[in-house]
């Protein structure tokens, strides 16, 4: 692939993790490029296949794009920023 | 156009912090000449727990992915005022870092003319809201062990 097409194709992203999820990863954040139009879902997948430690926490995990909730299918923007985080509990 | 004028100059605060929470500042910061009635609902760590599953807690150690909660906390804010339109200031604040038994972690309150407005009912849906969207995670130590809390909210689109 030339690098010119890569440009068009690929996604640079910035995936944070918190609470558990920074605990089973060993990670606070870390910088990803996927391919352009990937959707949550499959960032999931790519994460969990990644850090097999995530498999377990995927069901009940959360997701955020650039500071709002976020699902399955939903494509993730240009230079986004992820985060990855167990139902919250503050109070 | 009046309402309008006066929705502006209603105070409304949010913000995570290390720092111990200043109820009297915050308290001043939301009372107004008009103000007649605050209700304010403080969380604390609790040291020892008899209900549910009894245990004790030597601190909690809070994180939060500060942006986005205090994006969060002003769209709490926010769902306060379009459901009660008398509360005139709104002050939600949460602690972060280690905390200890007896040490307050999250202060919501809301300030109206009168008692009588919903100002209660407020407050409360304040500290529910928070403890459903707003991205903040607490760590449980004690004489067991130490795990995360995990909440069971799961917000929908648009939340």
């Amino acid at each position: 692939m030339a690098a010119g097409q890569a440009m068009w194709s690929m996604n640079k992203i910035k995936v944070l993790f918190f609470a558990t999820l920074r605990d089973r990863t060993g990670m606070k954040s870390v910088e990803l490029e996927v391919p352009a139009g990937m959707t949550v879902q499959a960032l999931k997948d790519k994460l969990s296949s990644d850090y097999p430690n995530l498999k377990e926490s995927m069901k009940t995990i959360l997701v955020s794009v650039n500071k709002e909730y976020s699902f399955d299918e939903a494509a993730i923007p240009q230079n986004a920023e992820v985060a990855l985080f167990p139902p919250v509990s503050g109070g | 156009m009046m309402l309008k004028m006066q929705t502006i100059k209603f105070p409304t605060i949010f913000f995570i912090t290390e720092e111990e929470i200043n109820l009297n500042d915050l308290l001043a910061k939301i009372t107004l000449p008009t103000t007649g009635a605050a209700a304010i609902f403080t969380g604390m760590v609790r040291g020892v727990t008899s209900r549910d599953d009894p245990h004790e807690t030597a601190y909690l150690e809070y994180e939060a992915y500060v942006p986005m909660a205090e994006a969060k906390m002003r769209q709490v804010a926010e769902e306060i005022r379009s459901k009660w339109s008398s509360v005139e200031g709104i002050a939600i604040v949460q602690r972060v870092g280690k905390l200890y038994p007896q040490t307050p972690t999250v202060l919501i309150a809301c300030t109206a003319a009168h008692r009588d407005t919903g100002v209660f009912e407020a407050a409360r849906y304040g500290i529910d809201r928070l403890k459903e969207i707003v991205p903040i995670w607490k760590k449980e130590v004690g004489p067991d062990g130490e795990f995360w809390v995990e909440g069971e909210y799961i917000p929908k689109a648009g939340e």
